[in-house]
C-alpha cells in the first residue's frame, strides 16, 4: 500500500468534519474488506484513511419495532443474531454467505453496501426488508430508502461528505402479534464455490402471506445490473395471488426480465439469466416455506 | 505393518512416522524467506507492462529515482548482461525495447520500504506502443498472427529434460511457422484403414485452460553479496542448484561465486523450478550493496507467474461393435505462453501409449502467445492428455454399452508393450491399479447408488485412470557416523512434501539404525552434494538411491572398523541394537558410539566413518492412480457436489504411508480444481481477468468429502525397497473422472475444463431445448 | 508520515509497538513485534495464511490496519500453544502428519481454534466450513479434518478431567 494519515474519530460529528475537510481524498475504512484490497491493487490511493472503528454509535443491531442494523456491524454479526436469524432470515442468509469467517468477522453490513458491488449479498436482503439508509452530513441526518441508495456500478447516493450509520427496517410480520399475516424471506446465491466467493447471481426473496395470499412480495437481485434491482414485474404478478407453484414460476419468469446482465468471468448473461429463474423460484419457495414454519 | 528387515528389524522404512519439522510448523516457528530480515534490508518492487504487447518507446525513471527512500530504479538500459542473452524467461528480467506479456516487468525498484517502493513505480512514466497480441493459441498459429518471438523460434526443451519424463518422441526440428516452437509426431501403422474399418468413430476437442500451481508462499528471495563478489540468495525453490545455474548464467556469474540457501518453501508443485524474480533481486542487491528482499504479491504470482499451458487435444477414435481398438487420430496444441518450454512429447506419448492402438497418428505443436510463459506443473500436460484420452475411452465404453473398467482392462498397456515412441513399457502396475479401483464399493455399488438420488438432484460415478513415466537426475547424499553412535545424513534436497523423513527412514533401514538415531538435513549448494530437483515425483526414486547406497557404504565402513577390532570377518557380524557382535557370541561386539567416537579422537588411527553416493540413473519408474469420484448434480444450477472421492495408487513401496497418504490427497485436490473450478481467464487483449483467489477458485474444505486413500505396492526393479514416486500421479486422474462421472449422471459429455456449473447447466438446457 | 504507537496486548502481553500508519496488523505483528508465524499468501483474505484472533475472534490480519487494533487483543499462533507444550490442535497437525508444505498451517489452526472455542464437538461440515477460509495446496484438507475431529475430543476429555 502507499502511504497514507490516518484519523480516528470517535463520534460522528468528528468523522463528518474530517470528511468535510479532506474531500475525496479520504476514504473511510470499517471492517477493511473492500477497501484494503483496492488500495493495495492501487485502484484507490486515499492520502487520509478515516477509520470509523471507535464510533460506537455506528455498532450494534438493535430490535425494537423493527430492526436497526448499526453501519459497523459485521455479517458474522448479522448471521449469529438470534433475533435476525429468526426474523429477517434473508438478511442472514446473506451475511452468512459473505467471504470466509476471517472476512465476515471483519466485514460490516455499512462496508457492504458503500463499496457499492453489484454482487453485495447483504443489499438483496435488506432490499427484501425495505430497509432505510440512515445517512449524516454537515446538515444533519437524512434517510434514503435503500432502493434508491445505489446509483451505478460503485457509486451511491453519499456525498464525500456524508457517512452512512444505520440501516433501518419495519419488522416483518409474524404470528402470533400479526394475526393472520406471516411472512418469510430467503437469499440464495450461486458461485462456484461454496465459500470465499462472489455471487454469479443473488436473489432475495420476502413474502407476506394472508389468508393463503400474498399481500406483499419483495424481490431483490444482485450481480445481474450495474447496481442491486428489485424485480418490480414479479413482485406485482404475486401480490394478491395465491403463491402456487405456478404464479412462483411465472414470477420467477418475470425477475428474468429485471436482470440486464453482463458476460464476464465470473459469468455469462445467459447463465445470469437462467440462474435469476432458478433462484427466484428457490427463495420464493423457500420464504413461503419458512413463512408457513 | 511390514518392516524390512535388515540385521534386525529397525524401525525405519514402512513405518507412518510424522515429519520431525511438524513442531516448528504447527507452532509458526519455521522461517520462509519473507520472514527473514537481516539489517539494512531494502525492499524490491517491480513496474510490469499492463500491455500483452508492446514497444516500449520511452521510459522515464527520473521522479521515481528522487523520492527519498529510493535506493535504485533500473530499467534494461542499466543492465548491460540482458543484452545478447537468448530470448528465455529467465534472461526477460526486464523488458529490452518489447513487451511480450501482460506482467512482463520493465523497470525495478529497491526502497527502504514496500509503501516507498510503491510510490516509486507510479511515478516511474513509460511510453507504450501497443501492439496487436496473439491471445489465442489456435489463432496464433495462423499466417499474419501477431509474432511472439523476433526472430522465429527455438525451442527450449529444459523444462522437458529436467523432468526427463519421456525419452523424446521422434521431434522434427521446429518450424518457421509462426509461432509454432516445437512440434512432435508420433505414429504406426494405417490410421485411414483402421477408421475405414471401425464400427464406431468418436471425435471429441477437449482443452484445459492454463492453471497456476497455486503454492500459498508467493515468490519469494532475499539477496545479499559480500565485498568480494560473492553472492548468497536465500530462496524458495524446488531445486537450489539449478536455481544457482540459472542466476549464474543471466548474471555472468561462476557458480562458486553463488551460495543458494534453500529456504522452507512454502508449495512449489513445478512453479519454483525455474528462476524468476532471483536475477533482478540479486541485480538490486549488488546495486545498493545492501541486502534485498523481494516477495511476489498473489496478483503477481496469478498474472505473472509461471502457469501451465493451456492444452487444446482433438481426438478421433475408432472401434468394433465388439470393443477391439480400430484407429486414434490426435492433435495436440500446447500454449506456451511468450516463450517455448512445454514438455510436448510427454503429451503425445501418453495420448498413444496407455492404449493399445493398432494405429496411431498424433501431432503436436507447442505455440507461443503474448502471455506468461509456462512451466511445469505436477506431472506437466498429464492430467490435460489423461482428460482427453480417458473421457474418450469411457465415451467409447458407453457408446458401446461396455462396463468401463472392463473396456480399459482389455486395451490398457502392460509391461513391455511398446509406447508410442517404441521403447517397451517399464514395470508398472496400472493394470493392478485398475483392477482394485474397478473393485472398489464406490464403483461396485454404483447403480444401486445411482438409483437413491433425491428428486430434482441426478447422481453419477465415474472413473479415471492416469500416471506418470517418472524422472531422473544424477543426485548425491552422504552419511555419517556421530560420535555417539548416531548418523548423520545430508543432502541439498528441498523437502517440501515430506521427503526428508522417508529419506532418513531409508537411511535407518539400510544402516540398520532406528529412525531416532537418524538426522536428515538439507545443505545450502556450498556444502551439499549435489542434488536433483524436488520434481518429477523422483526424489524418494533417485535421492532415495543415493541416501540407500550411502548408508550402505556407511554399514560397510562401520563393519570392517568392528571387524578389524573384534578381529573377526565381516560376515559373520550383525548390527544388534546399536551394537555389532559377532554372531552366535553375543558377548562379543563393539558398540557404534566406541567406532564413532574413535573416528573423530586425538591421534586415533580409526577412520571416520563418512559414506557418500552419487548415481545417475537411466530406468524410470512408471507409477499409476486411478480416481473414482461419486457425484451429485443439480441440473437447475450446474453445481455438483462430491459426495465420495478414492484415489488408488501404485506408489512401489510406500517408505512412509503417512507421507503418502498426504501426497495422494494434495495432489487430488489440485487435480479436482483443475476438473472443476480452476483456470487463468484472458481477455481479448490478452489481460487476466481473475488475478485473485477469489475468482481463481482452488478448491476449499467445504467443498470437499474425505478422500479415501488406496495404496497397491508393484515394486519398482530400481527404486530404494521397490518405491516408485508418489508426487504426480495424483494429479493426474481427476477430470476425466469427473466428467466420466457427469456423463453418467447426465449423459452429456463435457470436453472443456474446467467442468464449471455454467457450462453443465447451460449445457442441459441446451439439450432440453434441443 | 510520522509513526505512531499501538497499544494493544499481543498474546497476553501489553504492548507498545511504533507503527506507520499506513501498514497493516499482519505487518505489525511480524515486522514489529517479530512474529512471524501469521503468512501472508494474497494479501486480500482470500487466502486465510495471516488468521489471528482479534478480541477472540478470527480475523484476515492483511485487512486490519494496524491502528484498528488500539486498544484490542490479538492472539497468533506464537500464542495457542505454551513455550513447553503444544495445543491440542498443534499436537493433533503433528501426529497426523497435516504438515507438508506448511505455510497455511498458522492460519488453518487459528482457524480451527476460533472452531473449537465456538463449537466444543464440531460436525464435519461445521469444521469443513470453520477452515473453509484457509486455502491449502498440499494436504488435500482430509487429514486437518481428522486431527481437528481428533483435537476436539481431546480438549472435552482434558475439561472433563
Amino acid at each position: 500500500m502507499r502511504r497514507f494519515e490516518m484519523i480516528l474519530p470517535s463520534s460522528v460529528d468528528e468523522c463528518v468534519k474530517a470528511l468535510a475537510t479532506h474531500g475525496a481524498g479520504a476514504k473511510t475504512v470499517a471492517g477493511g474488506t473492500d477497501l484494503l484490497p483496492q488500495m493495495k491493487n492501487g485502484l484507490v490511493k486515499p492520502a487520509v484513511v478515516v477509520d470509523l472503528g471507535g464510533i460506537a454509535a455506528l455498532k450494534g443491531v438493535t430490535n425494537g419495532a423493527g430492526l436497526r442494523v448499526g453501519a459497523c456491524a459485521t455479517a458474522r454479526e448479522l448471521e449469529l443474531h438470534p433475533e435476525v436469524r429468526k426474523r429477517y432470515t434473508a438478511l442472514a442468509d446473506g451475511a452468512a454467505l459473505v467471504g470466509s469467517v476471517q472476512v465476515r468477522n471483519l466485514a460490516t453490513v455499512g462496508g457492504n453496501l458503500c463499496n457499492a458491488a453489484p454482487s453485495a449479498d447483504m443489499a438483496p436482503p435488506l432490499m427484501a426488508l425495505e430497509a432505510e439508509a440512515v445517512i449524516a452530513g454537515p446538515k444533519g441526518e437524512r434517510r434514503v430508502p435503500l432502493s434508491a441508495f445505489f446509483t451505478g456500478v460503485r457509486q451511491t447516493v453519499l456525498g464525500a461528505d456524508e457517512l452512512l450509520v444505520a440501516l433501518v427496517m419495519p419488522a416483518p410480520p409474524v404470528p402470533p402479534e400479526a394475526g393472520l399475516y406471516v411472512s418469510g424471506g430467503s437469499y440464495i446465491r450461486h458461485t462456484p464455490r461454496r465459500e470465499l466467493d462472489i455471487a454469479v447471481v443473488g436473489v432475495a426473496s420476502q413474502v407476506t402471506v394472508q389468508n393463503g395470499r400474498c399481500v406483499k412480495a419483495r424481490i431483490a437481485l444482485a450481480s445481474v445490473a450495474p447496481t442491486p434491482v428489485h424485480a418490480t414485474a414479479a413482485e406485482r404478478a404475486l401480490e394478491g395471488q395465491p403463491l402456487t407453484p405456478e404464479r412462483i414460476e411465472q414470477a420467477a419468469g418475470l425477475a428474468v426480465e429485471a436482470a440486464k446482465p453482463i458476460s464476464d468471468q465470473r459469468g455469462s448473461a445467459d447463465f445470469r439469466r437462467h440462474l435469476v429463474r432458478v433462484l427466484t423460484r428457490r427463495t420464493l419457495t423457500a420464504a413461503l416455506a419458512r413463512a408457513r414454519a | 505393518m511390514s518392516v524390512m528387515k535388515t540385521t534386525r528389524d529397525v524401525k525405519g522404512v514402512g513405518l507412518s512416522i510424522p515429519r520431525p519439522d511438524g513442531p516448528d510448523k504447527v507452532t509458526g516457528k519455521v522461517q520462509y524467506v519473507a520472514d527473514i530480515t537481516p539489517r539494512g534490508l531494502l525492499h524490491a518492487k517491480l513496474l510490469r507492462s499492463p500491455h500483452a504487447h508492446a514497444k516500449i518507446v520511452r521510459i522515464d525513471v527520473s521522479k521515481a529515482r528522487a523520492l527519498p527512500g529510493v535506493r535504485a530504479v533500473l530499467t534494461a538500459a542499466d543492465i548491460p548482461e540482458l543484452k545478447g542473452k537468448p530470448a528465455s524467461r529467465a534472461h526477460a528480467v526486464l523488458a529490452i525495447d518489447r513487451v511480450v506479456f501482460a506482467g512482463q516487468p520493465v523497470a525495478a525498484v529497491a526502497a527502504d520500504e514496500v509503501a516507498i517502493a510503491e510510490e516509486a513505480l507510479d511515478l516511474i512514466d513509460v511510453q507504450y506502443e501497443v501492439l496487436p497480441a496473439s491471445v489465442d493459441p489456435l489463432q496464433a498459429m495462423k499466417p499474419g498472427a501477431p509474432p511472439v518471438a523476433e526472430l522465429g523460434t527455438e525451442a527450449d526443451l529444459s523444462e522437458a529434460m529436467a523432468h526427463s519424463a519421456v525419452a523424446m518422441a521422434k521431434g522434427e526440428t521446429p518450424t518457421k511457422a509462426v509461432n509454432v516452437s516445437q512440434t512432435a509426431h508420433v505414429k504406426r501403422g494405417d490410421v485411414a484403414k483402421g477408421f475405414a474399418e471401425s464400427d464406431v468413430v468418436l471425435e471429441h476437442t477437449y482443452r484445459v485452460p492454463m492453471v497456476h500451481q497455486g503454492y500459498i508462499e508467493p515468490h519469494a528471495v532475499l539477496a545479499e553479496w559480500d565485498r568480494s563478489g560473492n553472492l548468497t540468495l536465500w530462496a524458495s525453490t524446488q531445486g537450489s542448484f539449478n536455481t544457482r545455474s540459472e542466476v549464474a548464467d543471466v548474471l555472468g556469474l561462476e557458480e562458486n561465486r553463488i551460495k543458494v540457501i534453500p529456504v522452507e518453501c512454502g508449495g512449489g508443485f513445478g512453479g519454483k523450478i525455474r528462476a524468476l524474480c532471483e536475477p533482478i533481486t540479486a541485480i538490486l542487491a549488488r546495486v545498493t550493496a545492501r541486502p534485498v528482499r523481494y516477495v511476489m504479491t498473489r496478483r503477481e504470482e496469478l498474472e505473472a507467474g509461471m502457469p501451465a499451458p493451456q492444452v487444446i487435444i482433438r481426438l478421433k477414435t475408432g472401434v468394433k461393435k465388439d470393443g477391439t481398438l480400430m484407429a486414434l487420430e490426435g492433435e495436440t496444441v500446447l500454449e506456451s505462453g511468450a516463450f517455448s518450454g512445454t514438455v510436448l512429447a510427454v503429451s503425445a506419448v501418453f495420448l498413444g501409449s496407455l492404449y493399445k492402438w493398432p494405429a496411431f497418428d498424433i501431432k503436436g505443436s507447442e505455440v507461443l502467445t503474448h502471455k506468461p510463459s509456462v512451466a511445469a506443473y505436477r506431472a506437466p500436460v498429464a492430467p490435460q492428455s489423461i482428460f482427453a484420452i480417458d473421457s474418450q475411452m469411457d465415451a467409447l465404453a458407453r457408446a458401446l454399452n461396455i462396463d468401463p473398467v472392463a473396456f480399459r482392462a482389455r486395451h490398457l498397456s502392460k509391461p513391455g508393450d511398446p509406447m508410442a515412441n517404441n521403447q517397451p513399457w517399464a514395470s508398472m502396475g496400472a493394470p493392478e491399479v485398475l483392477q482394485k479401483a474397478g473393485a472398489h464399493r464406490v464403483w461396485k455399488e454404483r447403480e444401486a447408488w445411482k438409483k437413491g438420488a433425491k428428486p430434482g438432484t441426478l447422481r453419477g460415478v465415474g472413473l479415471s485412470l492416469g500416471g506418470w513415466l517418472g524422472g531422473l537426475q544424477p543426485t548425491g547424499a552422504s552419511v555419517k557416523l556421530n560420535p555417539d553412535g548416531t548418523l548423520s545424513v545430508l543432502t541439498g534436497q528441498v523437502d517440501i512434501a515430506g521427503t526428508n523423513i522417508a529419506l532418513a527412514q531409508i537411511a535407518a533401514t539400510a544402516y540398520g539404525v532406528d529412525i531416532d538415531k537418524v538426522k536428515i538435513t538439507t545443505g545450502d549448494t556450498d556444502v551439499a552434494p549435489v542434488t536433483g530437483l524436488s520434481a518429477g515425483s523422483k526424489t524418494v526414486y533417485t535421492v532415495g538411491v543415493a541416501v540407500l547406497q550411502a548408508a550402505q557404504a556407511a554399514r560397510k565402513q562401520t563393519f570392517e572398523i568392528a571387524a578389524a577390532e573384534l578381529e573377526a570377518a565381516v560376515d559373520d557380524l550383525e548390527l544388534v541394537d546399536g551394537k555389532i557382535v559377532v554372531r552366535g557370541v553375543p558377548g562379543k561386539g563393539v558398540t557404534l558410539q566406541s567406532i564413532g567416537k574413535k573416528g573423530n579422537l586425538y591421534m586415533s588411527k580409526v577412520e571416520p566413518v563418512i559414506a557418500s553416493s552419487h548415481p545417475a540413473f537411466s530406468q524410470q519408474a512408471p507409477a499409476f492412480a486411478s480416481q473414482i469420484a461419486r457425484i451429485e448434480l443439480d441440473p437447475d444450477t450446474g453445481e455438483v457436489t462430491l459426495k465420495d472421492f478414492v484415489i488408488v495408487q501404485d506408489v512401489g513401496k510406500a517408505i512412509n504411508p503417512l507421507a503418502v497418504e498426504g501426497q495422494m490427497q494434495g495432489g487430488a485436490v489440485q487435480s479436482l480444481g483443475m476438473a472443476l473450478t480452476e483456470g487463468l481467464v484472458y481477455d481479448d487483449q490478452g489481460r487476466l481477468t481473475n488475478p485473485s483467489l477469489l475468482d481463481y477458485r482452488k478448491l476449499t474444505a467445504a467443498d470437499l468429502p474425505n478422500l479415501e486413500t488406496v495404496i497397491v505396492e508393484v515394486p519398482s526393479p530400481a527404486g530404494p525397497f521397490g518405491a516408485r514416486g508418489v508426487g504426480e500421479p495424483p494429479i493426474i486422474p481427476a477430470p476425466a473422472a469427473i466428467a466420466n462421472a457427469i456423463a453418467d449422471a447426465t449423459g452429456v459429455r463435457l470436453t472443456e475444463a474446467p467442468l464449471t456449473p455454467e457450462r453443465i447447466a447451460l449445457a442441459l438446457a441446451r439439450r432440453g431445448a434441443g | 508520515m510520522p509513526k505512531q504507537i499501538l497499544s494493544f496486548t499481543v498474546n497476553g502481553d501489553k504492548v507498545d509497538l511504533l507503527v506507520p500508519p499506513y501498514v497493516t496488523l499482519l505487518d505489525a505483528l511480524r515486522d514489529e513485534a517479530g512474529l512471524t508465524g501469521p503468512k501472508e499468501g494474497c494479501g486480500t483474505g482470500d487466502c486465510g495464511a495471516c488468521t489471528v484472533h482479534l478480541d477472540g475472534k478470527p480475523v484476515a490480519s492483511c485487512l486490519v490496519l494496524a491502528l484498528q487494533a488500539r486498544g484490542r487483543s490479538v492472539r497468533t499462533i506464537e500464542g495457542l500453544g505454551t513455550a513447553t507444550a503444544l495445543h491440542p490442535l498443534q499436537d493433533a497437525f503433528v501426529r497426523h502428519g497435516v504438515p507438508q508444505c506448511g505455510f497455511c498451517i498458522p492460519g488453518v489452526l487459528m482457524a480451527a481454534a476460533a472452531l473449537l472455542e465456538e463449537h466444543a464437538a464440531p460436525t464435519e461440515e461445521q469444521i469443513r466450513y470453520g477452515i473453509a477460509g484457509n486455502l491449502c495446496r498440499c494436504t488435500g484438507y482430509t487429514k486437518m479434518v481428522a486431527a481437528i475431529t481428533e483435537a476436539a475430543g481431546m480438549i472435552k476429555k482434558g475439561a472433563a478431567r
